[in-house]
């Protein structure tokens, strides 16, 4: 690696430690790099055009910013909330454990961490930070933790990612993360139990079990939106990138043809609403594709396999190395670039050890996940916050429990492989 | 040259394979046999250009050497087209001859004018149509109304409805589930790229259409290679025809492997009556506009040149 | 007869404003056309897919500079959101001059890869990508604009940009908790 790289990486944190929005940060560090290397000042530029252009499956993510902002301006959003308050209102953090069970339900649409958080996250963190019960910070962390189960549920594109490049069954994988993303939420619901007895969230009024028909029924085109997606997708009406665009319709005809509770100009203001969450997170994206570029022609890569060397390695050793390098390059990189570009630098060793691949791909996925939520580089931390306007650092200190207990449940995985491969087992698996 | 190797010049070559690809092997072996001239590093996985910007970059100077698609080249130089036609070649041998032949001299000198100066096409594989459906295809009539996954872009689109299907663009990372869930029927591609993406998995049969010799081809820029001595131009061809031509040969062994493993995997694997897969394909093409774009006499030569 | 000034920058804000949700509103509508088209009329479109991808780009880059709101920028602000608003501006002085300076510098590459880019046209409308990329142009002149602005007001102490109306915004709601 150059000086030119380190002094970048110097000038991405300092500016923004200073404030400068990231995406700034690093698409202008990107160019910056290139004129240090008296390199041509497009090509950073060049390949976030070409990254944008060609991500055709993070077309999604508008889809769903906008599906969800108009849950929010129709009454959805507020049929639900009631209905949740007296499913769970009665437990303390109640609201949280919703966020949880939401985000175990509405994984099995998105494949994407980010997508999960921008659709049914800024649904929930609304309805947690109305009235003040709970701080936008904490609404945004449990948020951002539990859209990490989002792809370690199936469907999954890093999952993909990780077959493409180690030669993994898809299926068996997909079926490997179902008990991972089970045991995450139960850790996550763990902890917010304990968190809403710490800060005293709010315990809601008790709904009396009679009113719970009508409170039901009144949720109902809420609570269907997953159902009708879950029929999109398998019933093979739509893909997981058109299934955002499908929820959008039926958030859109639910409110303004049924209710009639939203008005077409609230339509285009609304649309409008989305269109600058949309810019604000895929610029976001933007400049960690032009950061990329750099971390690549560096050979980031090349110098983490050099300085592995030929060390001898357990099983054990080995996974608990890979744990730490992956945990601790997830705070830097983004989580498509791990996949590609350094699982395949561990993938010899870990069948040269006996780990089975499916085994390895499912912890290699949850841990790039977590990564997407670990400080300063977690694309998941930045978007929660632009959800809930709280500061980065409020999110970050609210965020730790949930991210030691997730780093629990990667360890508690890593070392019991059966928790993985039961169920691709019980379906054919032979590892 | 002892002296000269501290300082050898820096030859990036970018790809889109995996790096547990056999292509990337091939790269690695040309890495190495250029070592005591050029320090050539290998960019695979599209992770040094995005994917489909290879040929912007060579002609930008912000890369030395390429995996190109032909499809990227006929963006610029329409006459390319030719060679993403369906049923053009019969086999790899063909493929080969072509370009050794006075039709290779026209397409090359073609993409000389374009800045860029190739190699060898790079040989991955034949595609195959990939079916859910347990049907029986044996003509491009029974491919109508079957939703055919193929890659984006009008020349892709065009290919699938070339061989009777109905085409669809749709994410390569999306099409297992796609096809799990019935959104799409089907999708082409080499048999190689079925195993690694596990569609054999979601999927009940594979049509051995062989509509298209799938390659791209490893290009230089122009700027880089006229800047070598002859001897090194001469060094760097060798390793790559050494390579390439190994790496060809295992992909052909691969393919043919695979037809057992799929069909142990419990797949029907079968030929169907290809004459008539061409005889439709080759017309469509005919009738189309990409063929106005192709050199005069040019088809019938290739067609020539078939045995 | 031209309207009043006043107006027409009103006009031109909500122009700024309104091009991403018309763009937002394509991609949906595109979305669903596509579905539509597959599954109900068993004639799949792929242009649906460029209109897409061209809008997804547009609205990235339009809206983080045209219709930028300081308040939709992503920042880590554990640092600036903790500062006395006499630090942030200098802050604020430092990071907006080191953007400017680097996006002009970068300038006449960036001209020079946009117009090269006419080379290659898109798949299905045959557009050239010159025209694709060149909100790429819009982008970077925009926000060395918007940048010198931000810096400016924070050199002299006057006319702080929209969305960032003093101290008293500044901290977040939920900032003392
Ligand atoms: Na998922
Ligand atoms: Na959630």
């Amino acid at each position: 690696m150059s000086w030119q790289f380190d002094l970048i990486v110097a000038v991405i944190v300092l500016t923004a430690v200073l404030g400068l929005p990231i995406g700034h940060a690093m698409l202008g560090s990107s160019i910056l790099y290139l004129l240090l290397m008296g390199r041509d000042m497009s090509i950073a530029t060049e390949q976030m055009l070409n990254g944008l252009y060609g991500s055709y499956v993070l077309l999604a993510i508008p889809l769903f910013i906008f599906a969800a902002d108009l849950m929010n301006v129709g009454s959805l959003s507020d049929r639900l909330l009631d209905f949740c308050k007296a499913l769970v209102g009665r437990f303390r953090g109640g609201l949280g454990h919703v966020n949880v069970v939401s985000s175990l339900i509405f994984s099995g649409m998105s494949g994407s961490a980010i997508a999960d958080a921008v659709g049914m996250g800024r649904i929930i963190i609304n309805l947690m930070t109305r009235d003040g019960k709970y701080p936008g910070a904490y609404a945004g962390a449990i948020t951002a933790a539990s859209a990490i189960i989002g792809p370690i549920i199936p469907p999954s594109i890093p999952m993909v990612l990780f077959a493409l490049v180690s030669d993994t069954s898809i299926g068996y994988l997909f079926l490997g993360g179902v008990m991972p993303g089970l045991i995450l939420g139960v850790l996550l619901m763990m902890v917010n139990a304990w968190q809403a007895r710490v800060h005293n969230y709010p315990v809601e009024e008790p709904v009396p079990l009679r009113e719970m028909p009508r409170v039901t029924l009144r949720a109902l085109p809420a609570l269907l939106m997953p159902v009708i997606l879950l029929v999109g997708i398998y019933g093979g009406i739509t893909t997981p990138t058109e299934a955002a665009a499908l929820a959008a319709l039926y958030a859109f005809v639910v409110s303004t043809v049924f209710y009639r509770s939203v008005s077409l100009r609230q339509a285009f203001d609304t649309v409008r609403q989305s269109a600058r969450s949309t810019a604000s997170v895929g610029f976001l994206i933007a400049g960690a594709l032009a950061f990329n570029y750099v971390v690549t022609v560096e050979q980031v890569p090349n110098v983490i396999r050099d300085s592995l060397g030929d060390t001898q390695l357990t099983w054990f050793s080995f996974l608990l190395m890979v744990n730490v390098i992956l945990l601790l390059l997830g705070c830097v990189l983004e989580a498509n670039a791990i996949l590609l570009v350094i699982v395949p630098i561990f993938l010899p060793t870990a069948i040269s050890l006996g780990v089975d691949p499916v085994h390895f791909g499912v912890i290699v996925v949850v841990n790039t996940m977590i990564g997407l939520a670990t400080p300063p580089y977690g694309l998941l931390l930045f978007v929660v916050s632009s959800i809930t306007k709280a500061p980065t650092g409020a999110t970050i200190r609210h965020l730790l429990p949930f991210l030691a207990v997730m780093v629990l449940g990667l360890a508690i995985i890593t070392f019991v492989p059966d928790l993985i491969l039961w169920l691709p087992r019980l379906y054919g698996y032979s590892g | 040259a002892p002296l000269f190797a501290q300082n050898r010049p820096v030859l990036r070559l970018s790809s889109v394979v995996s790096n547990n690809d056999i292509r990337a092997e091939a790269f690695a072996a040309i890495s190495e046999a250029v070592a005591a001239e050029f320090d050539l590093q290998v960019f695979n996985g599209a992770t040094l250009v995005s994917q489909g910007t290879e040929l912007i970059a060579l002609q930008r100077g912000n890369l030395e050497i390429g995996l190109v698609a032909p499809q990227t080249i006929a963006e610029q130089v329409p006459e390319w087209s030719i060679v993403t036609s369906a049923y053009l070649f019969n086999d790899v041998d063909h493929l080969q001859r072509t370009f050794d032949s006075e039709v290779g001299e026209q397409l090359l000198a073609l993409t000389e004018g374009i800045g860029i100066h190739v190699l060898a096409p790079v040989y991955f594989g034949t595609r195959q149509v990939n079916l859910k459906p347990e049907i029986e295809v044996q003509t491009p009539a029974d491919l109508n109304g079957l939703t055919l996954r193929m890659p984006g872009g009008d020349a892709w689109q065009f290919l699938g409805s070339a061989i009777g299907a109905n085409p669809t663009p749709l994410a390569y990372a999306e099409v297992y589930t796609a096809l799990q869930t019935g959104a799409i029927d089907g999708q082409d591609n080499p048999l190689p790229n079925d195993y690694n993406m596990r569609f054999y998995e979601v999927t009940s049969q594979i049509v051995m259409t062989g509509h298209l010799i799938g390659f791209d081809v490893l290009a230089i820029a122009n700027d880089t290679w006229n800047g070598m001595t002859p001897e090194q131009q001469q060094l760097l061809q060798s390793a790559v025809d050494t390579a390439i031509a190994e790496s060809t040969e295992r992909h052909l062994a691969r393919e043919a492997e695979l037809v057992q493993f799929f069909q142990d995997q419990g797949l029907r694997v079968y030929e169907p009556d290809r004459a008539a897969f061409r005889d439709y394909a080759q017309a469509r093409y005919l009738e189309s506009e990409f063929a106005a774009s192709w050199p005069e006499g040019m088809l019938e030569a290739i067609n020539a040149l078939a045995e | 007869m031209p309207p009043p000034a006043r107006s027409w920058t009103r006009l031109a804000a909500t122009l700024a404003d309104t091009v991403p949700g018309i763009l937002l509103a394509i991609m949906f509508l595109c979305f669903i056309l596509q579905v539509f088209m597959r599954y109900v009329m068993g004639s799949p479109v792929g242009w649906t897919v460029e209109v897409c991808v061209i809008a997804w780009l547009w609205v990235i880059l339009w809206g983080q500079s045209v219709s930028a709101r300081e308040e939709d920028e992503i920042r880590f602000d554990i640092v600036y959101g903790a500062v006395s608003p006499r630090v942030r501006r200098v802050f604020r002085v430092i990071f907006a001059t080191a953007l400017v300076a680097i996006y002009a510098i970068a300038i006449p590459a960036n001209w020079d890869f946009v117009t090269f880019m006419k080379i290659q046209d898109t798949a299905y409308f045959d557009i050239p990508f010159s025209w694709v990329f060149s909100i790429l142009m819009v982008f970077l002149v925009v926000s060395i604009l918007r940048y010198a602005w931000i810096g400016w007001s924070a050199l002299t102490g006057r006319g702080v940009p929209s969305g960032e109306a003093g101290p008293h915004e500044a901290t977040r709601k939920d900032f003392t908790e």
